[in-house]
């Protein structure tokens, strides 16, 4: 890897020296199963606790409200699966911008009987009015991600969230509003206790954390999920907990405090400013966007830029597909903000802190000599 | 070492004249290359080759053989034994202990006395072998029409005995017709051109244009994957791969932008004409049928046609595209094919192409391309990888050696 300039931080993230630290440790000092009831069992149950009260503080939260899963799909899907114990199907608003780990229920919904509606996302905002307008008595979740992958705009969350609970009170019925929070996590404003949202779901591999855990925020503490299995995470998510992961996890967020926007700001400015007069054009806009993802588009095809790209030492994400049968995932969304056209070139570039401004520099050029 | 033996029939070949000689030796060869480094052995008889494989050979890999060789019409296990009917008793017996009943009812037995002086007639010798089936499955009751079981005794040089009777892929011996390129895409139809010329004894190897980065390096995986899948069919096989990309942007740049398709077309039957000519081929197979698509309709392909300069061999042309999938799902390069990875990337592809085109016309405008430099650093870039008749890569090598080897 070090042989590449990597702007794909969006997909991953490389693991940070403390969280790697951290994982290590915990497999050597934390090796007994919290659930056990001797002593070194009990141990690790203290060390989870203590990681969801870190995390807690992290989030601004309860620690109660925490609960540690495999990763941001499986939060996701604790929450969507909640909805199968409905003994009536209602309708599900979800956001046009919704990663498929969202998305992807909308087939098994439909067929369980519920009304599902796409909130449209025009210029990559789902904004406060188009959801009241659809909020309708039977309306029993609202998904809005906090800030697009694709694009990387910020939702106004608080605003939809403000919305929700106003129609709530006028039907007299309460409407789960939940929130994917993925590359919201240290890239954007994350008031959780001030939004007043139901649910959320984070991942750690995108904030140089560990794969394989992520976290569910729960604002009453409690879902009914499919299984309880074990009964771990207060039958939120069952399962022996990935103590070390977790462990990581909550290193690599209690670092987020000290990483500074303003570095990655002008890396973004850099790549913006250098790209003027140039054949591509910015998706992503300035105002309203988070500084880690920028999003272009080029007159090539994304995925030939993009092997063009790699043969010169840039790694990035294609915003869709050129020519092969997995196109249309990040394309309908493109679509849905009215991007249509520019979909086919588009590219997203997602920086860390991890880059450079030379590196940031480098990219431009290369895109120019590309395109 | 004691041997596995296998009864192998001919088809078509039985019926060729004085050639015959020559095509029994090519099968014989394409089928003993394919069970290599297992030694084998075989023996000629009317109609009927009789293989003789080394016990440690798996006996997937010797039916893996027999299934995927041109010129085999059928194919059994036998076991061999002395023309005695004591001992061709003892030996069917073994033969019908062997074989799982619970599911059959009913049998024939097939007696073929080639050796006149067996005392015991053919009709004698099958009652006899009834009785004995008869004993060994007592529930099995005699249907000379739609029998479940049929147990075959030929009495040669030795007798022989075999009961399930497999078809093989008939047609002829690779190898016994000359020798042809194959354009290989990556999509559906090309693949299954090759099987169907190798079925008529074409030797095939294959051309691939790769136009890296507008197409992917999972692409060219791809299409080496499909040449792997095929090559047992074509007793082996070497995929020249065409690095095309400058000619591609050329085409591109100064075609009219209707035409694009027509045009890259053309170079690559200029192209695949000097790897025949260089590679002593006496013909160009393609995978096109009839108006599939703009290039394929009657005028394209007529202009494409005369651009060639070997003949050109278009076994789809009047198939269907679901008869396409057929084989090529039976040949087992379907699932390949149809990986989402494209042999062409869409910047190449024009919106409105044209489907009636003047031939005249397109090969004036093709002159005006001037490709012949693309074609021949092309042709100096092209990498050929080989694959054995088990599909099995062997190696890569440059086709510049053979240009070179073709001036002196």
């Amino acid at each position: 890897m070090q042989d590449f300039h990597y702007f794909d931080n969006a997909a991953t993230t490389m693991i940070s020296d403390r969280a790697l630290e951290a994982y290590e440790s915990c497999c050597r000092l934390h090796m007994a199963n919290p659930s056990a009831s001797y002593a070194p069992g009990r141990e690790s149950k203290a060390f989870l606790n203590d990681c969801r009260s870190r995390m807690a503080k992290v989030l601004g939260v309860q620690a109660d409200q925490l609960f540690f899963t495999s990763g941001a799909s499986e939060s996701i899907a604790i929450v969507m699966e909640s909805l199968l114990w409905a003994k009536s199907p209602g309708k599900v608003l979800i956001s046009a911008l919704e990663h498929e780990a969202v998305s992807s229920f909308i087939p098994l919904l439909k067929e369980k009987g519920w009304t599902v509606e796409v909130l449209p996302a025009k210029g990559g905002f789902i904004s406060p009015e188009t959801l009241e307008a659809k909020l309708t008595k039977d309306v029993r979740l609202v998904a809005v991600m906090a800030v697009s992958n694709v694009l990387g705009t910020v939702q106004d969350i608080d605003g939809l969230v403000s919305v929700t609970r106003r129609k709530e009170a006028e039907f007299g019925r309460p409407i789960l509003f939940f929130s994917d929070c993925v590359q919201a996590f240290g890239k954007a404003e994350l008031r959780l206790s001030d939004w007043a949202l139901d649910a959320a779901s984070f991942s750690a591999h995108k904030i140089h954390g560990p794969r394989g855990v992520g976290l569910l925020y729960l604002k009453k503490g409690q879902i009914q999920s499919l299984s309880h299995a074990g009964g771990q995470e207060k039958g939120v998510r069952g399962g022996t907990e990935n103590l070390p992961a977790i462990a990581a996890f909550t290193v690599a967020a209690e670092e987020l405090a000290q990483r500074d926007d303003e570095e990655i700001r002008r890396l973004n400015d850099i790549v913006r400013t250098g790209l003027e007069g140039t054949k591509y054009g910015i998706l992503t806009p300035r105002e309203g966007s988070t500084p880690y993802i920028l999003t272009i588009a080029g007159p090539l095809p994304s995925e030939v830029a993009m092997r063009m790209l790699q043969d010169r030492g840039f790694l990035l994400s294609s915003g869709s597909a050129c020519s092969n049968n997995e196109r249309g995932k990040a394309e309908a969304i493109f679509r849905a903000s009215g991007f249509a056209k520019a979909a086919g070139g588009a590219l997203r570039i997602s920086f860390s802190h991890d880059n450079t401004p030379e590196e940031a520099q480098l990219l431009v050029e290369a895109l120019k000599e590309i395109g | 070492m004691p041997k596995q033996l296998y009864l192998i029939k001919e088809g078509e070949i039985s019926l060729k004249g004085l050639n015959r000689g020559l095509f029994e030796k090519r099968l014989k060869n394409n089928i003993k290359d394919k069970l290599r480094p297992y030694h084998s052995t075989t023996q000629r008889q009317k109609g009927r080759i009789y293989l003789f494989v080394d016990e440690d050979c798996p006996r997937e890999r010797i039916e893996h053989a027999l299934a995927t060789t041109f010129g085999i019409v059928g194919w059994a296990e036998a076991l061999m034994c002395e023309k005695d009917t004591e001992t061709i008793k003892a030996k069917a017996r073994c033969l019908l202990e062997k074989v799982d009943t619970s599911a059959m009812r009913t049998f024939k037995v097939v007696c073929r006395r080639e050796d006149k002086s067996f005392p015991v007639h053919s009709y004698d010798m099958a009652c006899i072998l009834a009785e004995l089936v008869h004993e060994v499955h007592p529930q099995l009751v005699v249907d000379l029409k739609k029998p479940d079981l049929v147990l075959h005794l030929e009495v040669r040089n030795n007798a022989f005995l075999y009961t399930s009777d497999r078809s093989g892929v008939k047609g002829l011996p690779v190898g016994t017709a000359g020798r042809g390129l194959l354009l290989l895409s990556g999509g559906i139809d090309s693949p299954v051109a090759a099987y169907e010329m190798a079925k008529r004894g074409l030797k095939l190897d294959c051309l691939y244009f790769h136009a890296y980065p507008y197409t992917s390096d999972e692409a060219l995986e791809k299409v080496k994957t499909l040449a792997a899948t095929i090559a047992p069919y074509l007793n082996g096989t070497r995929l020249f791969v065409v690095p095309f990309t400058e000619g591609q942007l050329n085409i591109k740049e100064k075609a009219m932008p209707d035409a694009t398709t027509l045009m890259f077309r053309a170079s690559m039957m200029k192209l695949a004409s000097s790897v025949v000519r260089t590679e002593g081929m006496q013909c160009i197979v393609t995978g096109e049928a009839l108006s599939q698509v703009a290039s394929q309709t009657l005028a394209a392909m007529s202009f494409t046609d005369s651009m060639a300069e070997a003949l050109v061999l278009r076994p789809l042309v009047g198939m269907d595209k679901e008869e396409i999938i057929a084989i090529a799902r039976r040949i087992g390069t379907y699932e390949t094919s149809i990986l989402p990875y494209e042999d062409c990337c869409v910047i190449f592809s024009p919106k409105h192409p044209i489907t009636n085109p003047d031939k005249a016309e397109m090969t004036e405008h093709y002159a005006t391309l001037g490709m012949e430099s693309f074609i021949e650093s092309a042709l100096q870039e092209t990498k050929i990888y080989s694959y054995d008749a088990n599909g099995e890569a062997t190696g890569v090598w440059d086709f510049s050696t053979h240009l070179e080897r073709d001036q002196h």
